[in-house]
């Protein structure tokens, strides 16, 4: 069946006994995109995922996935998904192939049909020299790229991948995101989450969960633009300076400076939008004698976006 | 000694945070001492006695009425033929036959000693050395008038150990490796989070459940049957019965087993958990269901405590079959108790188990 939304959830809702873990959230992922799902621990992403997989039926509220609502199809939402999750979940001692010939039978192939999906899957992430060899015993890159070979081997057109890259090295981690952009080049639907901004920066949507609410959704962009994130009236400004650890402590106690944080050897400031460059230079000269290179006014990064909806949370 | 002090309030500390293993450390020795208290008696009294008098006299129920005094014997049945008790001996109903011939008041008022028959049941060793001693009391010159008992010890003449010891090890052993097993298969995919994984595929609840157990199951029955083998090669234990016989009765009491450990593995949330469980309801199984000590020795509330272990039927069972060569028709009983018990099990641990994973 083609839809054009993947995943479609109106107000969708989970409570265990008074505790509600996930209130109220809407969801619109399109098919072919890579949806970021951000927030702490603990805020109800996996409870959310839960739901949307068709493993927990919600409290209230609805959730269409591939078609499928969840609280009344969820076998066919399960089969029309594949799951990753964040710690490797197949057996270790099994090999790859054997993993794959498992998940592929659980969904039903046989014969021919399974050895083509095991063909398919295994060419796809590249699993050909390893498929003989004990699952435990790969890397954690390889062990990811074996796990997304099994989510994916009854070809569902939504995946969900639960941070995906926890604990891998930088060049696997590149490698897999190569990896999910291809597959969303095919159209497949990419659901993950993740908590590295950089692989936030990756996807085509992000929405971020905190304390059960689903606080903000958009597209990178998008979020960045928030008014809540720069509130009228408000700049963000980037200062160079020699003696970056030294400039971020003596910026942080001047008064006009309303938020501070160090970003790749640059200090970067949040102040009202009367404070001019020349202001900070002279007050950080005359603070801590730090000549700063260069001031220069910059966009909110992703990372500010989630701190700074956080924090407005808090205050309130 | 650095840090030795550090070392030592800190595992205090686990101790008061990890309050399963305190409970362990400070009530299951408890629970043991009494277990063992009880339950390990070899005073064995009770004795359940099957009487054909023949004679009908006041002086055979004088003669009846002095045995039970001794309160080594409990008459549990009279019957008219000696057919009828042997068929109660071989199933297990009455451990003792005393047969009062024809003309046994006779012989005592003409001040002759009157010969009473007595067959005693030897598959349970420790009952047969009361038993016998319970006949052997009257001193060996015999006054006149006073009967005398002529005792057979059938099925285990020679009391030997391995006889006694061996058909109920198969019970335990197969309960150990069953329970065991199936427990850890479950909770190892809780741990390594393959659980999780298969809970988002659409596999079903029963295929999973079912699925687990029936490799298991199959593996217990290969089991049972190079128990049965290496009893025999290696002491000299044969089955007098019929094996198939053992292998049916066999079937509810894996059943039973697998269940329990899935009942485990719904509560456990670690494999070290798991251990713990399964050793727990080991002992009752060793200390209560007959396998060392009778039953007979313990007090009301422990026998029936006994009497719904899946061990104590079985071991019935299997004593029964190997020792006594009992068929598969006068072990109706332990069938139907297996089965009962393995239902009631069986769906406890259904309905919990599709709750956990659900």
């Amino acid at each position: 069946m083609e839809v054009e939304l993947s995943i479609d959830a109106k107000k969708l809702t989970r409570k265990f006994g008074d505790f509600t873990a996930v209130d109220a959230v809407d969801l619109e992922v399109k098919r072919g995109t890579i949806f970021g799902f951000l927030g702490p621990n603990g805020s109800g992403k996996s409870t959310c995922i839960r739901m949307l997989c068709g493993v927990l039926e919600p409290t209230s509220g609805s959730a269409i996935v591939n078609g499928f609502d969840v609280a009344k199809e969820p076998e066919k939402v399960k089969r029309s998904i594949g799951y990753m999750s964040q710690s490797f979940s197949l057996y270790r001692d099994l090999s790859p192939a054997e993993n794959l010939r498992f998940f592929g039978g659980i969904y039903g192939l046989k014969g021919a049909d399974l050895k083509r999906g095991i063909d398919r899957v295994s060419e796809l992430v590249g699993l050909g020299p390893y498929m003989d060899r004990q699952s435990g015993q790969l890397s954690g890159g390889w062990k990811q790229r074996l796990a997304l070979a099994a989510a994916m081997i009854h070809e569902p057109p939504l995946i969900f991948l639960d941070e995906p890259t926890a604990g891998i090295d930088p060049v696997a981690r590149r490698s897999l995101w190569d990896l999910l952009f291809e597959l969303a080049g095919q159209g497949k639907t990419l659901f993950v989450t993740t908590h590295y901004m950089d692989e936030a920066e990756r996807c085509s949507q992000i929405a971020y969960i905190y304390l059960s609410k689903l606080m903000i959704h958009g597209t990178p962009a998008e979020l960045k633009r928030l008014p809540e994130v720069t509130p009228a009236g408000t700049k963000r400004l980037s200062v160079a300076t020699d003696d970056p650890p030294r400039a971020l402590v003596a910026l942080k106690r001047l008064d006009f400076v309303q938020d501070a944080t160090m970003v790749e050897s640059e200090v970067h400031l949040m102040v009202k939008d009367s404070v001019s460059a020349e202001q900070v230079h002279q007050a950080l000269m005359s603070a801590a004698s730090i000549d700063a290179r260069e001031i220069r006014p910059i966009e909110p990064s992703l990372e500010d976006v989630f701190v700074t909806v956080t924090r407005n949370l808090a205050n309130i | 000694m650095n840090g030795f002090w550090s070392i030592v309030l800190k595992e205090f500390m686990h101790l008061r945070r990890d309050r399963t293993s305190l409970v362990i450390v400070l009530v299951l020795p408890l629970i043991q001492m009494i277990l063992f208290g009880y339950a390990i008696n070899f005073d064995v009294r009770h004795i359940q006695a099957v009487v054909v008098d023949q004679d009908h006299s006041r002086e055979s129920r004088d003669y009846l009425q002095r045995l039970h005094a001794t309160q080594y014997l409990d008459f549990v049945a009279n019957v008219q033929s000696s057919d009828q008790a042997a068929d109660m001996l071989r199933r297990g109903q009455a451990r003792v036959c005393i047969t009062i011939p024809d003309g046994f008041a006779r012989t005592e008022l003409q001040g002759g000693n009157p010969q009473v028959g007595v067959q005693i049941d030897g598959s349970d060793s420790q009952v047969s050395v009361r038993a016998t001693s319970a006949f052997q009391a009257p001193p060996a010159q015999l006054p006149a008038g006073t009967p005398q008992a002529r005792m057979t010890v059938l099925y285990n003449p020679t009391a030997r150990t391995a006889t006694f010891m061996i058909p109920g090890l198969i019970a335990v052993i197969l309960q150990i490796v069953t329970v065991a097993l199936t427990a850890f298969s479950v909770v190892r995919e809780k741990e390594m989070g393959t659980l999780e994984q298969l809970m988002v595929t659409p596999v079903g609840r029963l295929a999973l459940m079912v699925g687990k157990l029936v490799p298991y199951a199959v593996l217990a029955i290969c089991e049972l049957g190079v128990i049965l083998i290496a009893s025999d090669v290696v002491f000299d234990v044969r089955c007098h019965g019929s094996v198939l016989a053992l292998f049916i009765l066999s079937i509810p009491f894996i059943v039973a087993s697998l269940a329990l450990g899935l009942l485990i593995s719904t509560i456990a949330q670690t494999q070290g958990q798991a251990l713990q469980f399964t050793q727990l309801t080991l002992l009752p199984s060793i200390l209560l269901s007959g396998y060392i000590s009778p039953r007979e020795t313990m007090p009301g509330w422990l026998y029936t405590i006994s009497s719904i272990l899946p061990a104590t039927h079985f071991i019935q069972a299997t004593r029964g079959i190997i020792v006594r060569g009992a068929g598969f028709s006068d072990l109706i009983p332990q069938l139907l108790a297996l089965t009962v018990i393995s239902c009631v099990l069986l769906t406890a641990s259904t309905l919990r188990f599709r709750k956990t994973i659900a």
